[in-house]
């Protein structure tokens, strides 16, 4: 299960991410970021209790896409098991 | 002379090979490993198969239904032929021991073999090999020295493949052309393969394992008109143990390189090890996975199954989890899982019946980090490495075993 909320204010979007981020629900996530068009996008992990490998993948498909349209991408507050994981496969520098 | 008859007479079952007074003991008797298959041939062209158990550079222990006494030609190389004689009350059984008489090269002839025949003879590759790179530069030498041993075993193999037999079919018979008189094969089967042959008008070839399982051969029909053809029969059992075995020893070889990298912790097991692995302690739930909804709910249903877990501890069995049944969607379109509890330790099994990782890849798809043939982060194996005490992967063409286990630590009350 995964909720997503978008708040977009100052040319900044925020995705907030509430459940589970795995290959059930990553179309969920990628459908509602390609409709934003700010410059930057923030997603806010602290709502996401598990991600796995094909949930981390989709995010660095989003920030690979950003950076090409020259813009930028921040993920914000992941809880502690999930930036573990992050940091074993090292997107840990996606962290804001 | 009396010696062998009283050992063949009190202890029958012993090898000629281990007894010191078969073959003169020195530092020139060898055992070569596989012995040597050989062809004696007499006077009158009959041959009569035989394999080289042990020799020294003036003897030859050989089995052998050849009789003793008699004198034979052993043609090694097309240049190369060894003249031997049988000598008599030496050997027991179908192990006898022969002279050499003379070898004829090229443009010579000597009364026992020289340096190079003697270790190629003796299954000296490794030997020989050390010798000719001994004096290239030491950065080259274990490249060179590997690529040559790897063209020795592959000719090997091909010596592997007994040259068969050629017959002609007509008229429903077989005759006998050429090649090796001794090969007996599945006649009723050949006769029905050239019967297919003759009718349609088309090469056709089939494998066949003989009756009593002992035996593969490779037959080839080649039809010359409606009533006849020919046959041409190969024996490639050895051939076939032989690639076996390579593939064995490559396995163990990966087995022991992935064991030593990940300090103990992941395992490539066979079928019968993993059958042992799977059937260890107490089921405590199971499940399949063919969808992506799949996923989550096997994860609660993990959850559900150990409640007194700690968290870090679940999400390490969860993620863990996810990662196997995601490889499982991906790769084999699904499969199912299993947790059990083994002792003190949680263990998850997820199988299923895809193509299987190939060998050729395992090493890269296990221990490297990013390396992955669908689109994904190929991050799957390290997550499990890391988060799992211990894996057990057993993997083939007829599908995949993947068993992690976990040390459980339960949740403080």
């Amino acid at each position: 299960m995964l909720k997503v909320d978008v708040y977009v204010a100052r040319g900044v979007c925020r995705v907030v991410l509430n459940g589970e981020l795995d290959m059930e629900t990553i179309a969920q996530l990628q459908e509602v970021v390609g409709k934003v068009g700010e410059h930057t996008l923030e997603v806010d992990l602290s709502g996401v209790s598990f991600v796995d490998s094909t949930g981390l993948k989709s995010l660095l498909d989003i920030n690979n896409d950003w950076r090409q349209k020259g813009g930028q991408m921040l993920i914000l507050r992941p809880q502690p098991d999930v930036a573990e994981v992050m940091r074993l496969v090292g997107l840990d520098r996606l962290l804001a | 002379m009396r010696r062998c008859l009283v050992c063949a007479k009190k202890e029958p079952e012993r090898p000629c090979v281990e007894c010191r007074y078969f073959v003169q003991q020195g530092p020139l008797r060898r055992v070569p490993s596989p012995p040597v298959r050989v062809i004696l041939e007499d006077e009158h062209g009959k041959q009569y198969p035989a394999h080289i158990l042990v020799l020294n550079t003036t003897e030859f222990g050989l089995e052998t239904e050849a009789p003793v006494p008699g004198r034979y030609v052993i043609r090694l190389q097309e240049s190369l032929w060894v003249e031997v004689a049988g000598v008599p009350f030496r050997g027991k059984n179908n192990v006898r021991l022969f002279d050499i008489l003379c070898v004829h090269r090229k443009q010579e002839t000597a009364s026992r073999l020289n340096n190079d025949e003697y270790q190629l003879l003796a299954g000296n590759a490794g030997e020989l090999v050390q010798e000719i790179t001994r004096h290239l530069p030491e950065h080259l030498q274990d490249l060179v020295r590997e690529k040559l041993l790897a063209e020795i075993e592959k000719s090997e193999l091909i010596n592997a493949l007994r040259v068969g037999k050629v017959m002609k079919y007509e008229g429903g018979r077989f005759r006998f052309l050429s090649g090796q008189v001794d090969l007996e094969l599945p006649m009723e089967e050949a006769e029905k393969l050239m019967r297919q042959v003759t009718r349609q008008g088309t090469h056709q070839r089939e494998v066949i394992i003989s009756a009593d399982g002992k035996n593969i051969f490779d037959l080839h029909g080649v039809p010359f008109d409606h009533r006849s053809g020919g046959l041409l029969a190969f024996d490639v059992t050895e051939v076939i143990e032989k690639e076996r075995r390579m593939h064995q020893l490559e396995m163990q070889a990966y087995r022991e390189a992935i064991a030593a990298v990940t300090g103990g912790r992941l395992y490539l097991v066979n079928g019968e090890e993993i059958e042992k692995v799977v059937s260890e302690g107490t089921e405590l739930a199971k499940g399949e996975v063919w969808q992506t909804h799949d996923l989550p709910e096997a994860r609660q249903a993990i959850r559900d199954a150990l409640p007194v877990l700690d968290n870090r501890s679940w999400h390490a069995i969860a993620l863990c989890l996810s990662e196997a049944l995601t490889n499982t969607l991906k790769h084999a379109g699904g499969g199912c899982w299993q947790v059990r509890q083994s002792g003190d330790a949680v263990r998850i099994i997820v199988q299923d019946r895809g193509p299987g990782i190939k060998t050729s890849e395992l090493a890269q798809a296990t221990l490297m980090q990013h390396y992955s043939t669908k689109n994904s982060m190929g991050c799957g194996f390290t997550l499990m490495l890391y988060y799992a005490d211990y894996l057990y992967l057993n993997t083939g063409p007829s599908g995949t075993t993947l068993v992690l286990d976990f040390g459980i630590r339960t949740a403080e009350r």
